[in-house]
């Protein structure tokens, strides 16, 4: 299923724009500034919906005219490119970005064909689903771990990188206990101990 | 398909190696042109003693005591007035210059441009031009310093030698940057200031005039055995050279019009200071952990080469890397002496054979670094097949990600330095150069993905131990690590280094453009149009 | 618009297919899944550095219609949208996806509308960066790892599982020795990640630009 590579999926959507504008600003034009301002890495609005990988807006405003021969043409509305990288099913997926980061898809769909800012979650996934265009090919070159397990793995990577680091040349009994220390502070078998935030930058 | 060079048109310092050709001094002199037509004409003098890549040693060009070369940045071939068209079509990181660069170099900190020699901080005095005098000895340069610097008073202030070079007890104001082998005993050896063996190996390509064996571990891998010349073939001349077809299968970029660029190419100078105490130091301190012969091990696995030249990855113990210079000196001397056609070719045989170890080889036999540590400097700056990680035929050519990014280096110790010092603060260092068709694909990139980060080696934001841009955290300890990894087959556990202090500082350079003949004359005259 | 979020890059492209030629190029994806294509999956997977990659291809009937009042789309190629997530940017990296896997980019963009070849270089990389559209809005939710380091540190998490129960009790000397083990058998994923290289100073700068507006 080319939407799928083990427990990562991929889901490519593309979302018709209303042809109208406002405040003499096309809505395309409306949202691609909305995009182009939203905070980033986890101060981003996909850093609270849940097992999101990696995912990416744009605006397309038209397709492109390679030139001759090919024929020119063009596209009778705009459309906002979603595509996501995420863990799990996609319907759960897309219920999760509804009551995780409601306000937020709201004001980036609001100017959307068929979207009903004041419809349910139900509604958000069918329209969504609507919008979806199956992939030719996934490929997967990381993970298919769920977030959580994926963050807290990258959280223990740097951790016991650091430890090895700290504790070279130590004396057997120093590094057993300092490894003791080291399992009650990153609790690594609790997926809700500590960890990486989605979207931590340094 | 033999690839003829016009050997005549092409700047010798790109083809040739002076350092092997016994021209072990140098000195580079930097200049600002203040006026395009003296400027224009002091190119046109100089240009008459430009070295070429012609072979030396017949009647009609004999060996002189000391080679010129010029080169000049963006902004000298501004001053000269060529055409805006022509400035425009040079490559984006040629124009803007090095120091423009630097927070892609990683030139940070202490080796930011702030810090660098006066004499790139001049103010508006820029470095316009570059030229090097490479010499059999220091009377042969002098005598060809005198005779450039007086093309440069002829031009009565249309060219002014820019100083501020730092040197010997403090001083910054010098004249020029001299470099030279470095000497024991009286002798000149390859040895740079660490104490390693340096420029042993060098990109082989079509047409670069070296001998034919050298393309065994200077070329480009094949799927041959690396120990042998199946192993390797040349690279394109394009990767070196403008107006050449490159490995991508086409010419190169180049500056328009074409007889500006053909025959032509980049050259990166960059001025390293060696803290050389502080290495000491180093390895003597974590070769205490190492056991026999610590101290030499660290230094091997820093850099992937004993610093008597073997590769560690060959010889992984000191015993076996003292044992092979020893051989190899031996089957040279035999080979030197040998009589007869018969025994003589027998005895070349074994030497070469011997010589062709220091350079065919390659990682698959030490994919998880149990010798050759992965990060090691030598693997980091020329990964040869390594970077395909084992899987045969993954990439169209073992060398698929490495043929575009490798080094034509030409530069040579500068200063002086006592054996086992514990000072860092001398005038001592190497003038890096490297020459190649594309700036940002071949230097800036080594430099930035491969020396001061780790991903492609999968070493997360690991850093090259001896080059690499350490920094000092927030209790004040230098923040350089490095694994050296142990053999999957042996008792051996992987040592982990910490605190590895910035052995390299950056003390100034820059891109520049290295004309042909052809070029340098159309230059001199004023005569370049892209129309 | 950038396309850069910490280590990883976002590559957006669309191009144009005739329609009757569209059934070649999802064969050839199709079987890129099967045994027959595998191995230029194979020199994508050794290059270890794409997160995740995709190519949907788009006939003019499936550009969604979800109401009378959209126009009806009236084109007729049919377009291949490709989206990549992969580490350092793409000028830098262009070189290594043309040298090491060119016959696989040839298979992907098969017949696309003035498809040059992946081979030689400079027609590709202009080919590509001309039918490039720049992302509005990027997010990673990790974006200091690379997609090498995302791969080390579940191979860590599970080893440091393993020897967390294999060591309850254990006497010093017998811990020292699973310690080594362990940190033997995972010698080459030990590693520190900070935050991306330079790769772009236009994108550095505007980072900086878009700091201080945030004050």
């Amino acid at each position: 299923m080319p939407n799928k590579s083990g427990n990562a999926y991929g889901m490519t959507l593309l979302c018709p724009i209303i042809n109208g504008s406002k405040n003499h600003q096309s809505y395309a034009d409306i949202i691609r500034d909305h995009l182009e301002n939203l905070p980033l890495d986890s101060a981003s609005p996909m850093a609270k919906v849940p097992n999101t990988y990696l995912c990416r807006f744009y605006v397309l405003n038209d397709v492109f005219y390679e030139g001759y021969p090919a024929k020119e043409e063009h596209l009778k509305s705009r459309y906002l490119v979603f595509s996501t990288n995420f863990h799990g099913e996609p319907d759960e997926y897309l219920q999760g970005m509804w009551s995780h980061a409601l306000k937020e898809v709201r004001e980036i769909w609001q100017y959307c064909v068929g979207f009903k800012a004041q419809g349910t979650a139900d509604d958000f996934v069918a329209y969504m689903r609507k919008c979806q265009v199956d992939n030719a090919l996934f490929f997967n070159g990381s993970t298919d771990d769920s977030l959580a397990e994926q963050l807290k793995s990258l959280y223990l990577k740097q951790e016991f990188s650091r430890f090895v680091y700290e504790n070279e040349g130590a004396s057997d009994e120093d590094l057993q206990n300092a490894f003791m220390e080291f399992v009650k502070r990153t609790d690594p078998e609790n997926l809700n101990g500590p960890t990486w935030v989605p979207g931590h930058n340094e | 398909m033999d690839t003829i060079l016009d050997l005549n048109d092409i700047q010798g310092n790109i083809l040739k190696t002076y350092a092997r050709k016994e021209y072990i001094f140098a000195r580079y002199i930097f200049f600002s042109i203040r006026d395009g037509a003296k400027g224009r004409k002091f190119v046109s003098d100089i240009t008459e003693y430009v070295t070429n890549a012609a072979p030396w040693g017949h009647e009609d060009n004999p060996k002189p005591d000391a080679t010129t070369n010029i080169a000049f940045t963006y902004h000298g071939l501004k001053k000269l007035e060529l055409p805006e068209e022509s400035l425009h079509s040079f490559p984006e990181d040629f124009s803007m210059g090095m120091r423009e660069r630097s927070s892609i170099l990683g030139d940070t900190g202490i080796s930011a441009p702030e810090h660098w020699d006066p004499v790139w901080n001049n103010g508006d005095k820029k470095v316009d031009i570059w030229v090097s005098v490479n010499g059999l000895n220091e009377t042969a340069i002098e005598k060809r310093y005198e005779l450039i610097m007086k093309l440069c008073e002829d031009s009565e202030g249309g060219v002014i030698l820019l100083t501020g070079h730092r040197g010997d007890d403090g001083r910054d104001d010098l004249h020029y940057q001299d470099a030279s082998a470095l000497f024991k005993d009286g002798k000149a050896t390859a040895k740079e200031h660490f104490g390693y063996d340096d420029g042993i190996s060098n990109p082989y390509f079509k047409g670069c005039q070296s001998n034919p064996a050298f393309v065994l571990g200077g070329g480009k891998p094949t799927t041959g055995d690396p120990a042998t010349l199946g192993g390797w073939k040349p690279l394109e001349t394009g990767e070196f050279i403008l107006g050449y077809r490159d490995e991508a299968q086409e010419y190169p970029e180049a500056a328009m019009p074409r007889l500006l660029s053909f025959n032509g190419t980049f050259m990166v100078y960059r001025k390293l200071h060696e803290n050389v105490g502080s290495f000491n130091r180093y390895i003597k301190e974590k070769g205490q952990e190492m056991g026999e012969d610590g101290e030499e091990l660290v230094a091997a696995k820093f850099s992937g080469r004993w610093r008597n030249g073997a590769p560690i990855t060959t010889f992984p113990t000191y015993k076996e890397a003292c044992q092979y210079v020893e051989d190899r000196a031996e089957a040279k001397e035999k080979f030197d002496k040998a009589d007869g056609m018969i025994s003589k070719n027998l005895a070349k045989l074994k030497y070469y054979k011997l010589l062709s170890k220091l350079v065919g080889f390659d990682y698959n036999k030490d994919l998880e670094g149990g010798r050759c540590p992965v990060g090691a400097h030598m693997r980091r700056t020329n990964p040869r097949g390594a970077l395909q990680f084992g899987q045969k035929g993954a990439f169209d050519t073992p060398g698929a990600l490495v043929n575009r990014r490798r080094l034509l280096r030409r530069g040579l110790p500068y200063g002086t330095s006592e054996e086992g010092t514990d000072k860092d603060d001398g005038n001592h260092g190497i003038i890096f150069m490297t020459v190649g068709a594309n700036i940002t694909r071949q230097f800036e990139f080594v430099q930035q993905q491969w020396i001061n980060y780790g991903n492609d080696f999968k070493l997360a934001n690991d850093k090259d131990p001896i080059l690499g841009n350490h920094n000092t955290d927030e209790q004040g300890k230098s923040d350089g690590k490095m694994v050296f990894e142990a053999e999957k087959d042996s008792s051996n556990t992987p040592h982990f280094c910490s605190n590895i202090p910035r052995f390299v500082e950056m003390r100034g350079g820059g891109y520049f453009f290295l004309p042909s003949m052809t070029a340098l004359r159309l230059i001199g005259a004023g005569i370049i149009d892209p129309t | 618009m950038s396309n850069i979020a910490g280590k990883v890059y976002a590559m957006n492209v669309i191009t144009p297919i005739k329609w009757y030629r569209v059934w070649i190029n999802r064969l050839i994806f199709w079987l890129a899944q099967t045994w027959v294509f595998r191995s230029k999956l194979n020199g994508l997977i050794t290059l270890s550095l794409i997160h995740y990659a995709r190519w949907a291809i788009v006939s003019p009937s499936q550009f969604p219609r979800l109401d009378e009042s959209q126009p009806k789309e009236t084109i007729k190629y049919t377009y291949m949208f490709f989206f990549s997530n992969f580490n350092g940017s793409w000028a830098q990296y262009v070189d290594s996806f043309h040298m090491s896997i060119p016959s696989g980019l040839n298979l992907f963009w098969h017949k696309n509308i003035k498809y040059p070849g992946s081979v030689p270089l400079q027609p590709f990389h202009s080919y590509i960066t001309y039918n490039q559209i720049w992302t509005n809005h990027y997010y990673t939710a990790y974006p200091m790892a690379a997609s090498n380091d995302v791969k080390a540190a579940q191979r860590i998490k599970a080893d440091l599982l393993s020897f967390m129960s294999e060591t309850k009790g254990l006497s010093a000397y017998d811990f020292r020795e699973k310690y080594n083990g362990l940190i033997k058998a995972r010698q080459n994923d030990i590693s520190l990640m900070k935050c991306t290289p330079i790769v772009s100073l236009a994108a550095a700068e505007v980072e900086k630009r878009r700091a201080r507006a945030a004050g």
